[in-house]
């Protein structure tokens, strides 16, 4: 993985992940890999990977039993706030990148439909 | 310790062989010129022969300076000294793998020269002849001096001891180089100095403890001892430079 | 873990490291950056007992560092540094011989990942086969500090993944690394905690997802800053 080296890199990895359970990519109630994997599989820190697991767990996204590891969550109403969430920080991204262009929502919306047609 | 005394021992393994391998070939080329009467092959080996043993223990005393010399003065030096091992072990391990090999080469080439010269007494009645005038021109000199064995080996201990003291001495000066004088002006000329006003001192010292010892083996025996004594003081003032002052 | 206190190196004229004192702690991944010269080796070596400073200590466990601390501190200098009469196996068999924590089928399994062969001369191996050859003896280690000096120089893109995961994978709450490099961005993902060092002399010493958070800068960015021509402010 490439990453922005002027984000944080556990907030890149918390998306990617976050991006895997909205896919299903990983499934509800699937274990995830330890922190030093993790840290292994994205070659990072093995505090920073501490770190995607502590926000994640924050965020309700997944949970840690002790002894056994850390899970993405079974709550699938969760899941679903979180795809509506990543959904609209996409759309937000994405006006934010027209209006630099001088494009504003309605022109934007507009020319979305055209692309679509 | 004695891992650090195999590594010393594999460093100058090469320099040794080298040396084995030609005084083989001298020694062959002597028992040809000795048993086939080639009388020049047997003149020109026993020259060979004899500036080996002396070159050879001087060569094994000048490798082991080079060698100290590297490993205190180039990247190869982290090898020694990123191991938990003190300065004393470090240069001990040099100090006694460089005494035995002198002292066991000397011993080696004696044991060498008496065999041949049996050999050479033994195929050639006339040389005794010529053996007896040398001791006598000797007696001449120096009525004390006994050139049987017993009289042999104890010259031969204290010209040893003596190279090995001139070693350490060597040592020293070149660890005051690198620790003390490192990147000051006349470096090379000042550890110099040091090295051969120590000699220098060492072989008056030897002279003036047997000046009134009348007989020349003990004497010589006496002048080993001192100057072994002499490479233990200096084995200790070098560690004690190196581990307070040597930046590697 | 491994500390510094006023530490000084002066060399006939120049001073290589001008009164640095840090503190590193373990179970973190420091990179240890500035240009060539600026005392990053320098420092080093002094932590690793090679030089002796001028004025001032370095600790391990708050002890002066010592033969005692080289059993636990493993270094690796940026320059190969092996008898030239050595194998790839002799000098894992000399570091299984002064290291109570080198362990051989470790070594051997380094060095089959980075590719070299225990029968091959090291006076044969290219550079980049030598940057991998000491990379490899040094984390066959189990020490609790690693310094490792430029352990990318020579490298190809491909084993430089190898060796971050080697690092990565020895780097547990209980061990300390430090790597030094020019490389900056080689060490974005893998450092959580960078020191900075110019002419000598302490910078800072900053922890770089807190530096992304709250600057939005990375190493590399911060890097330009205190050494690039825009300093005026830094110095």
């Amino acid at each position: 993985m490439q990453y922005d080296p002027n984000s944080p890199i556990w907030l890149q990895v918390m998306t990617a992940i976050k991006t895997d359970i909205v896919t299903g990519k990983r499934a509800p109630g699937e274990k995830l890999p330890g922190g030093r994997d993790l840290a292994l599989q994205y070659t990072i820190n093995p505090n920073t990977a501490a770190r995607v697991y502590q926000e994640l767990e924050k965020e309700g996204l997944c949970e840690t039993r002790r002894g056994l590891g850390t899970f993405v969550t079974e709550d699938a109403a969760r899941i679903g706030v979180l795809r509506t969430e990543m959904a609209h920080q996409a759309v937000r991204q994405f006006l934010e990148n027209m209006e630099k262009l001088g494009i504003y929502a309605n022109e934007a919306a507009r020319m979305i439909m055209e692309e679509e047609q | 310790m004695s891992k650090l005394m195999k590594y010393e021992f594999r460093k100058t393994l090469a320099t040794k062989l080298i040396l084995l391998g030609i005084t083989a070939v001298a020694e062959i080329a002597f028992l040809l010129g000795l048993y086939l009467e080639k009388t020049r092959l047997l003149a020109t080996s026993v020259a060979i022969l004899t500036l080996l043993a002396i070159g050879g223990i001087l060569m094994i005393g000048l490798g082991s300076i080079l060698i100290f010399h590297r490993d205190i003065n180039t990247k190869q030096s982290y090898m020694l000294f990123m191991t938990p091992n003190s300065c004393y072990k470090i240069l001990g391990a040099k100090v006694i793998e460089n005494g035995l090999s002198i002292l066991l080469g000397g011993a080696f080439f004696f044991t060498l020269g008496a065999i041949d010269i049996a050999l050479l007494f033994a195929k050639e009645g006339n040389i005794q002849e010529m053996w007896k005038w040398i001791e006598d021109l000797i007696h001449s000199i120096n009525k004390n001096i006994q050139l049987d064995a017993k009289g042999l080996a104890c010259v031969t201990f204290g010209l040893l001891s003596s190279w090995i003291a001139t070693v350490t001495t060597a040592y020293l000066a070149e660890a005051v180089s690198a620790a003390l004088l490192n990147g000051k002006k006349y470096n090379g000329v000042l550890s110099f100095a040091l090295f051969l006003v120590i000699t220098i001192l060492l072989s008056w010292l030897g002279q003036k403890a047997t000046q009134a010892i009348v007989s020349v083996n003990l004497g010589f025996l006496i002048q080993g001892g001192i100057f072994l004594l002499a490479s233990g003081l200096m084995y200790v003032a070098t560690a004690q430079t190196m581990e307070r002052k040597l930046s590697v | 873990m491994l500390e510094s206190r006023a530490i000084t190196k002066i060399f006939g004229s120049k001073t290589a490291v001008d009164h640095i004192t840090l503190k590193l702690e373990k179970g973190h991944v420091y990179a240890m950056l500035g240009p060539n010269g600026s005392g990053k080796t320098t420092w080093m070596k002094m932590a690793a007992g090679l030089i002796k400073p001028t004025s001032g200590e370095a600790l391990f466990e708050g002890a002066p560092v010592s033969i005692e601390s080289r059993k636990h501190v493993a270094y690796m200098s940026t320059e190969p540094y092996f008898y030239s009469w050595m194998t790839v196996k002799d000098v894992g068999k000399y570091y299984d011989d002064f290291f109570l924590d080198f362990s051989y089928p470790r070594y051997q399994a380094l060095i089959q990942r980075m590719e070299l062969a225990e029968n091959m001369k090291t006076t044969a191996l290219s550079s980049g086969m030598m940057a991998k050859l000491k990379i490899a003896v040094t984390m066959a280690r189990d020490a609790q500090v690693y310094m490792l000096d430029e352990p990318f120089n020579g490298i190809d893109l491909l084993a430089r993944d190898e060796i971050r995961h080697c690092i990565l994978e020895y780097a547990t709450e209980e061990k300390l690394l430090l790597l030094s490099s020019h490389l900056v961005e080689e060490m974005e993902a893998i450092a959580d905690r960078a020191v900075f060092i110019k002419n000598g002399r302490l910078i800072e010493c900053v922890d770089v997802e807190e530096m992304r958070g709250e600057r939005g800068i990375s190493m590399a960015d911060r890097y330009r800053e205190i050494y690039g021509h825009g300093e005026g402010a830094m110095a």
